[in-house]
């Protein structure tokens, strides 16, 4: 993460935990970056991440596990989902690049 | 052209709703999969931060590329 922000970049964590649900998280795994809320999954249908996961019988929603590169104009240059989602390698490559242009 | 009789129609007709009902049972997971891919605008939001401090995309337009990173919940191994 912070080969990230060395390229200029910022990172925002988004789930749909409260503020201090994600601040308490933030504290514990020691991130500074933003933690966003989502609680009413408005983003999450936005970017159409939102997963519904059965358990017990009963159904909740949250988020898939997604990353979006957006460079400085606001346009998506790279997803990525689940698995690759978690490795922030193409993220890092990608921004280093935008940099450089 | 005859119409199809009921008895050629109707075993069609059953798989259909096999096919459905399969569909429609519960999983443990649904995966949707975004629309939204590489050269599209990204949508622009107004979110919460964990000091409870409004951030929007669209304020690091032009200062910042910005990764956004979806998890699937705080104090999950997600």
């Amino acid at each position: 993460m912070a080969k990230l922000e060395a390229t200029g970049s910022i990172v925002l964590g988004i789930s749909i935990d409260s503020p201090a649900a994600n601040n308490a998280f933030a504290e514990k795994i020691g991130v500074k970056f933003p933690l966003l809320s989502d609680m009413n999954r408005k983003v999450l249908k936005q970017y159409g991440i939102l997963g519904t996961y059965n358990v017990e019988k009963e159904e909740y929603d949250w988020a898939q596990r997604t990353t979006f590169v957006v460079d400085k104009q606001g346009v998506i240059r790279q997803v990525e989902e689940e698995a690759s989602a978690i490795n922030p390698n193409n993220a890092v490559a990608l921004c280093t690049k935008l940099v450089k242009k | 052209m005859p119409r199809p009789s009921l008895r050629a129609t109707l075993p069609f007709l059953l798989f259909l709703t096999l096919v459905a009902t399969s569909l429609a049972s519960p999983q443990n997971i649904k995966i949707t999969h975004t629309p939204l891919k590489a050269g599209d605008m990204a949508p622009d939001f107004a979110l919460l931060d964990n000091h409870w401090n409004p951030v929007r995309l669209s304020d690091f337009r032009g200062k910042k590329n910005v990764v956004l990173a979806f998890y699937v919940l705080a104090f999950s191994e997600g």
